[in-house]
């Protein structure tokens, strides 16, 4: 006989803190950080620590939401199998809770800590990513990531309007960067992971256009966003180090996409070769992929150092005369 | 009902971090209340001293 028993949660705080997407979190805190450092004007170093954290949680808050809304697709794919609410570690009504919880103290603390425009962006972002890409844009639309990809680059713009209330061009011209590097990164990655995608029901751009226009569309998207990442260097955000990271960065970025191009990378969907193997859910399955897939591998994993060379180049320049480092400088 | 060892120190984890989940968050609302009063008592004085520094100019219009 069965034990009819409701059976309580066995989940662990580490499967909590697995729903905050730790990953996505550190980037979102680097650009958020690269933001706040580079606005005109001065700021606390506490509150400026305060709010970096609650951008932070507000990000998290927003991964638990698309976690707990996606669980049953998230259990279809390799990739995100191993996740919390997918594996039934954690409930998904939890998971929501957890992200609507989260995302109300995080606005409500920035609001209180900086000012109301900060936090209604980050309010933005959290509703924009998981409600309008989770449950609208994601099973619309190939174009999904592309819409999408605008709730990834808030950050910079939220930090930067933690120190001034109001977000002028430049921190805009941060979110572009951002914007338009999303789509080149993310089909990258859907190259060789098309399988799990059309399994899980999921229309991104190599399942419906196939993978010769993905190529042909990420380098397009490549071609726009090296020349508007090197716009920073050319005005008062960045100096010569960061033209020069984003020239030469942006040169190997072009390279990578035109390899890409030229090569046959998801035209063979990949086959489960790690099906329940040792990579499932893990982060080595972002990068185990089959030698003709590997001009795609090499341009998604290129990207995210790309990025992270970016905003880096910009957070070294500018930390000198930032207020939090210099209070007299500002 | 009873529950099994496994869910109990489970749940007994997650209280514990609950706990100090809204140990922190009380930390944070009290050091941003204690910061935006001092810049709000900054702001006041920079502005009284401001006002102190234009008065004598204002003087002999108020005469006229």
């Amino acid at each position: 006989m069965s034990d009819a028993r409701p059976k309580l949660s066995t989940a662990q705080p580490g499967d909590y803190f697995q729903l905050l997407k730790p990953r996505v979190m550190s980037l979102v805190i680097f650009t958020a950080v690269t933001g706040l450092l580079v606005a005109p004007g001065s700021i606390n170093p506490l509150v400026a620590a305060i709010a970096v954290l609650c951008i932070a949680v507000g990000a998290g808050a927003a991964g638990a939401l698309n976690m707990g809304l996606e669980g049953e697709t998230d259990a279809l794919m390799k990739r995100t199998r191993g996740r919390p609410v997918a594996a039934g570690r954690v409930n998904k009504n939890d998971a929501l809770a957890f992200g609507v919880i989260l995302s109300l103290f995080s606005v409500m603390l920035l609001g209180m800590n900086t000012n109301w425009v900060a936090a209604g962006l980050l309010g933005l972002t959290i509703v924009y990513y998981a409600g309008f890409y989770t449950l609208m844009l994601k099973r619309r639309t190939p174009q999904n990531i592309v819409i999408g990809g605008a709730a990834g680059a808030f950050p910079p713009v939220i930090g930067w309007a933690a120190v001034t209330g109001d977000a002028p061009w430049q921190a805009w011209l941060l979110f572009l960067i951002i914007f338009l590097w999303t789509p080149p990164h993310s089909w990258a990655l859907a190259l060789y992971s098309a399988g799990d995608y059309a399994r899980a029901g999921i229309p991104m751009m190599p399942v419906v256009k196939g993978a010769r226009s993905t190529r042909l569309q990420i380098l397009i998207y490549s071609l726009v966003l090296v020349p508007v990442a090197i716009v920073p260097g050319l005005t008062d955000l960045g100096g010569p180090l960061y033209l020069g990271v984003s020239v030469v960065g942006g040169l190997l970025f072009l390279l990578l996409a035109f390899r890409l191009w030229r090569s046959r990378a998801g035209d063979q969907p990949e086959a489960d070769r790690v099906h329940g193997g040792p990579t499932v859910g893990r982060e080595a399955a972002l990068y185990d992929v089959r030698i003709d897939a590997k001009p795609a591998r090499n341009l998604f994993a290129y990207s995210i150092l790309y990025l992270m060379l970016l905003f880096l180049a910009l957070l070294v320049e500018n930390l000198p005369a930032s207020p939090l480092v210099c209070p007299s400088c500002a | 009902m009873r529950l099994t060892d496994e869910e109990l120190t489970a749940r007994k984890r997650r209280n514990l971090w609950i706990a100090l989940g809204l140990v922190a968050f009380i930390v944070l609302v009290f050091l941003t209340t204690f910061l935006r009063l001092k810049q709000n008592i900054e702001a006041r004085k920079a502005l009284e001293t401001a006002a102190v520094a234009e008065a004598p100019a204002a003087l002999p219009m108020d005469r006229s």
